[in-house]
């Protein structure tokens, strides 16, 4: 294969101004990709916000992607992650961006190095925000003057290599633009396999160094005046690139999904409904109220019932009450709320105030079947109430269950038998147990 | 979705959420990255168990900019990407929804709306988002905005989603609310409608000088320029600053302005063929019903109702909601002299939309906070 001269346009218009350290920077690049003879189409620039966003039409023979301020590290990761897993991993995705970039997207940066994705950042760090006119950034050193820090600047930089060392990057350098090795370095981290970054020192001369009074030769003083270190900082090369990961954890299982699989609900019994009926069902976190309503609404298909069911719960779901509304219909159903109630279940006192706090029980109609656990307080009802000692019977977290049998017993709007075989099905000891126990206090 | 006899159902018990991700993977959708939020967390839980069960990727991100972020930059290297939030994290999706726009880049976004604003609340149900979600981009480009009101509309409109995100390289938002994507219902699989899936077809070309293919080329303004994944052998110049058709940057250039009318003609030049709307429209009706998502159930139960009292109305199911279905609208309000538009949220972000379809007619609305608006609440306004 021919041997690629530069990924360039050549000749190459550069748009920075004199002296600017990105030009340096993007021929270090560039010598970097002609170092590693990468496929062209194998290579990905993609370019962040300002001057250095410039670098997209520099690049005549690899993909250029320009992004938005701060995010090009968050596309560059998408590319890599699809390109890892999806694709044959065979892209090399550079990223290009600057300081100003590096703070708005920091969290891009360090899930990136979490995620050990195949991505190589360039930060040109010229200590400011040159295209909007030279304002501080969080990498400007102490005391730096800037449009925005007249005075000079009083907080100190940002150490972008030790936080992503401490986000387990595994190929970490600081270089300034200057450095006789810096192509090198460039090179070792693209084709380090993983998350690599590089730190380019330099200088903005239109907002950098006049104002300041600086020349490229004290930027090495500049970083080790506030205990930053140079070099290639971090290597290691024992974790695993995330794509490699990935696909050895994941392979295809070869288990069906989408439209069509398993899992169809046969209808075996026949049921009684000729209209929609509702339910409200509530107890306490953690006692299976909801879990038991889907079974529930399991029975009432296998006897060809529609259903829908609504859980509600407070935002901590470990705690509180614990409510689904279900209703049931032999066509489809429309409006899924529950105005007037054929069934109200509360089988704890977190519950029933809960339901009385919603009205639920003022909306009962009078032939209502109100079952409740005989230590829970019920508020005035039309509805009929059957008092029974549901939580000493079943148990607190079998309670539900139990109130639905009950429940079925009393309105028969489907066979009980539906919902013995729905729980039977995942637990048989329960089914025989939860029926016993039924049959044992309808009896009396 | 039509009712079958007993014996012909295949039932599942299935969540809104979970049919959103079953139809992403019958589109083929392989890449999703998620970021927790009520009411859509679903979403995401239901693509991790299926994708990765295909060897197919679903990651969790840092936050909602790296989600849609990263199903972009998927999405570029050459597979159908989706992400799900709900209104907090939609907030912060906009920026890069307007990038996807920009690049042309296909990607679907499921929006299960809550209660805002702000964080709101997070277990309430609601359809605020209308207009947050179509007007987020600067310069009012139309996005195409399918909004689904039961469980297996869930499943046939993600389809209908990836489908034209596919033809029209665009975003495309799936607006659900909380009560759709949570509620859990049977879904007769045997009745579901499966759309025909479009799949990626990138521009390939094998051998010859490629150096000439511009990756935003068309012809006429409503022409989709072919996609080409980064990483392919063709070079690809995205950007989403404006651009010429070689995605170079270039400010009021003719041809960046012809770009920028381009991204929008080729959405509104397909308003047909998107549309959705599920008519049941009754000859000789008086007044037109017009609801979408969870209100289009209550709306139906009214409608029932008052058909049943005697009364002649029609409905409308609007599942497109953008492109406004101008047409379709205004065919199914032929002959009437009401039109009631039905809605979660507080002013009739959706009738403010469509009023002007409806001429002279009285337009009347029908809106709550809170809570889910009952038939009869609609049944009053039908009069």
């Amino acid at each position: 294969m021919e041997q690629i001269q530069s990924y360039m346009t050549e000749p190459c218009s550069i748009p920075f101004c004199r002296g600017c350290g990105h030009a340096h920077v993007l021929r270090k690049l560039n010598d970097a990709l002609v170092r590693l003879q990468l496929e062209a189409c194998k290579v990905c620039l993609v370019t962040d916000i300002g001057c250095i966003g410039l670098a997209d039409s520099l690049f005549a023979l690899p993909h250029t992607v320009h992004t938005t301020h701060g995010r090009s590290t968050a596309f560059a990761t998408g590319i890599e992650l699809a390109d890892g897993v999806l694709a044959d991993s065979g892209l090399k995705t550079i990223v290009l961006i600057g300081d100003g970039g590096a703070m708005i997207g920091l969290l891009h940066l360090v899930n990136a190095a979490l995620l050990n994705a195949d991505v190589t950042v360039i930060l040109c760090n010229n200590y400011l925000f040159g295209m909007t006119g030279g304002q501080n950034s969080a990498f400007s050193p102490l005391d730096f003057i800037t449009a925005t820090t007249p005075k000079g600047n009083v907080i100190p930089p940002l150490d972008i290599c030790r936080l992503m060392i401490d986000s387990n990057a595994g190929f970490v350098a600081r270089k300034l633009a200057t450095d006789q090795d810096l192509a090198a370095t460039i090179a070792d981290a693209i084709a380090f396999p993983g998350f690599s970054m590089v730190e380019v020192v330099e200088l903005c001369t239109e907002f950098g160094s006049r104002r300041n009074q600086l020349s490229g030769t004290v930027l090495r003083s500049i970083v080790e005046s506030h205990g930053q270190q140079l070099g290639v900082l971090r290597r290691d090369e024992v974790r695993k690139e995330f794509g490699r990961i990935y696909v050895e954890k994941f392979p295809p299982d070869g288990r069906k999904g989408g439209g069509k699989g398993e899992g169809f609900i046969g209808t075996k019994f026949t049921n009684r409904l000729t209209k929609k009926f509702g339910m409200v069902l509530a107890g306490s976190a953690g006692e299976k109220v909801q879990s038991s309503a889907s079974t529930f609404c399991e029975a009432a298909a296998l006897s060809g019932l529609f259903s829908t069911q609504k859980n509600d719960n407070p935002v901590t779901q470990g705690s509180g009450f614990s409510l689904a509304e279900v209703c049931l219909s032999p066509g489809r159903i429309n409006y899924t709320g529950i105005d007037e109630p054929d069934v109200v279940i509360a089988v704890s006192r977190e519950g029933s105030r809960e339901l009385a706090g919603r009205g639920v029980f003022g909306r009962c109609h009078l032939e209502t079947a109100v079952i409740c656990d005989s230590d829970v307080e019920i508020p005035e009802t039309r509805g009929s109430i059957i008092r029974l000692p549901l939580r000493k019977t079943f148990t607190p977290a079998r309670a539900a269950l139990g109130a639905l049998f009950i429940a079925l017993a009393r309105l028969e709007v489907f066979p009980g038998v539906a919902l013995t075989e729905t729980i039977g099905i995942r637990d048989a000891n329960l089914a025989s147990t939860l029926t016993g126990k039924v049959s044992a206090l309808l009896d009396t | 979705m039509t009712d079958r006899a007993a014996a012909d159902r295949r039932i599942k018990l299935r969540s809104g959420n979970q049919m959103v991700a079953e139809g992403a993977v019958a589109s083929g959708c392989r890449f999703f990255a998620g970021y927790p939020i009520t009411p859509a967390s679903g979403i995401y839980k239901g693509m991790i168990d299926l994708l990765q069960h295909h060897g197919d990727l679903a990651v969790s991100s840092p936050d909602e900019i790296s989600a849609l972020a990263y199903c972009v930059g998927a999405s570029m290297r050459g597979y159908k990407s989706m992400t799900a939030t709900s209104g907090p994290g939609w907030a912060l999706m906009i920026e890069t929804v307007q990038y996807a726009l920009m690049t042309e880049t296909p990607v679907v976004i499921a929006l299960v709306q809550r209660l805002g604003p702000s964080t709101g609340g997070a277990t309430q149900g609601a359809q605020g988002d209308v207009l947050l979600t179509e007007y987020c981009t600067s310069g009012g480009y139309t996005i195409p905005v399918f909004a689904p009101s039961a469980a297996a509309e869930c499943f046939e409109l993600t389809m209908h989603a990836f489908s034209w995100s596919e033809i029209l390289r665009s975003p495309v938002i799936l607006l659900l609310d909380k009560e759709v994507g949570m509620t859990t219902e049977s879904v007769d699989y045997s009745a579901l409608n499966m759309p025909r899936v479009v799949d990626r077809a990138g521009l390939r070309r094998t051998g010859g000088d490629k150096s000439d293919v511009r990756t935003y080329e068309f012809a006429r303004r409503s022409d989709v320029p072919p996609f080409v994944a980064v990483g392919s052998d063709i070079k690809v110049t995205a950007t989403g600053s404006a651009h010429n058709k070689s995605g170079e940057l270039r400010k009021n250039d003719p041809e960046t302005l012809e770009i920028l009318h381009h991204l929008e003609e080729k959405v509104l030049a397909r308003a047909g063929e998107m549309t959705v709307l599920g008519p049941d429209v009754e000859s000789g009706a008086e007044t037109l019903v017009v609801s979408f998502g969870i209100t289009a159930r209550a709306a139906r139960e009214a409608v029932e109702i008052a058909r049943r009292q005697g009364k002649k109305v029609s409905l409308v199911n609007a599942q497109t909601l953008f492109p406004v279905p101008a047409a379709g609208l205004t065919g199914a309000a032929a002959g009437t002299r009401r039109v009631v538009v039905a809605e979660e949220n507080m002013h009739g972000q959706y009738r403010g939309v469509i009023r002007h379809l409806f001429g002279d007619r009285d337009v009347a609305g029908v809106n709550k906070i809170g809570s889910m608006i009952t038939p009869s609440e609609i049944l009053a306004a039908i009069g």
